[in-house]
């Protein structure tokens, strides 16, 4: 085998890291013009190049695809931002956990010291159980929703009826249990999440999400000029 | 605007250019001090496309590999003008507040 075999080959293993998507439509050229690069006699990628290639790879993953509709990509935007907040509520439950504890000791007065630490639990709990898998939501949801995933919507719409169930029932019972700081950063959460149904449910996101995705694909490559 | 995508957009101002070529000219723009990589190269071509500020200009199949130019769309100039007019202010602010010295302390 040649030198400039065993190159490519090395090239072709790290841009199979790239989403499929995105080798369809450029892995040929970046071929290209990595060989072309590469010093004469050069049989292994470097250090500096497969590291390029990698970072290269993690970029166009977390990205929407090139074709993504400006709506779908503002409700991605907001996904990140949706996980920054995510974030940011399980930092406030966690530092605002003291007056979550002496409200509910304010509101049930005659609980015994196991009765209140079981309430506490319930309350607090959830929040710093769940915030984390909020987040890694948010950014599979980014992902999904950037990508045109024919589910990714309805998930989307299950995850944003649950959260509003959620809420009010927040607001409904526990509103003089929780810091009013949680309950900001919830309702921001929420809005969030409103705008965010709005954007994939609009005119303009709709032919991105179709029930194929290869349809789409072909669809998508077949018409590039 | 990151450097990067400044001297992408600089590369294409002249006329249309494929991938190698872009990576050759950013490396003269820059006097060698900015040498992109292919994976670095083709993930802003990707992002810069998606953003409406370049396009497909041409593809040609050279020794069986596709070769796609890109050119620079309105917009494309547009925010470049502006990214070029923003960095000359900047210089010009600075330059003339370090006086005819140029900054060389005496």
């Amino acid at each position: 085998m040649s030198d400039r075999e065993d190159l490519e080959r090395g090239y072709r293993r790290l841009l199979a890291y790239y989403p499929r998507e995105f080798r369809h439509e450029n892995e040929d050229e970046i071929l290209g013009v990595l060989l072309a690069s590469a010093p004469d006699g050069e049989r292994r990628v470097g250090v500096a190049e497969a590291a390029d290639l990698i970072r290269g790879a993690l970029r166009a993953w977390l990205r929407p695809l090139r074709q993504c509709p400006l709506t779908v990509r503002a409700a991605v935007r907001l996904m990140y931002a949706g996980a920054v907040l995510e974030l940011g509520y399980l930092a406030t439950v966690i530092a605002t956990e003291g007056s979550v504890r002496s409200a509910i000791l304010a509101r049930y007065p005659g609980l015994t010291a196991a009765q209140w630490h079981l309430v506490v639990l319930a309350h607090l709990l959830p929040d710093e159980i769940f915030a984390p898998v909020g987040i890694g939501l948010w950014l599979w949801m980014a992902w999904a929703l950037g990508r045109g995933r024919y589910w990714a919507r309805v998930v989307f719409s299950v995850i944003f009826g649950a959260a509003t169930l959620s809420l009010l029932t927040a607001l409904s019972q526990s509103a003089a249990i929780y810091a009013p700081a949680d309950l900001a950063v919830g309702a921001a959460m929420w809005l969030v999440q409103a705008a965010g149904v709005l954007l994939v449910f609009s005119k303009p996101s709709a032919p991105f999400f179709q029930p194929n995705p290869n349809a789409r694909f072909f669809r998508v490559a077949g018409s590039r000029p | 605007m990151q450097e990067a995508t400044f001297l992408i957009l600089t590369a294409l101002a002249a006329g249309s250019q494929h991938g190698y070529g872009i990576l050759a000219d950013v490396s003269q723009i820059s006097v060698g001090r900015v040498r992109l990589r292919a994976g670095t190269l083709y993930t802003a071509l990707d992002r810069l496309r998606g953003d409406g500020l370049i396009e497909v200009d041409r593809e040609e199949i050279v020794d069986g590999r596709l070769r796609r130019y890109y050119r620079l769309t309105d917009e494309g100039s547009t925010r470049l003008a502006a990214e070029a007019a923003r960095l000359q202010a900047n210089a010009r602010a600075a330059l003339s507040r370090l006086g005819p010295a140029g900054g060389v302390a005496t």
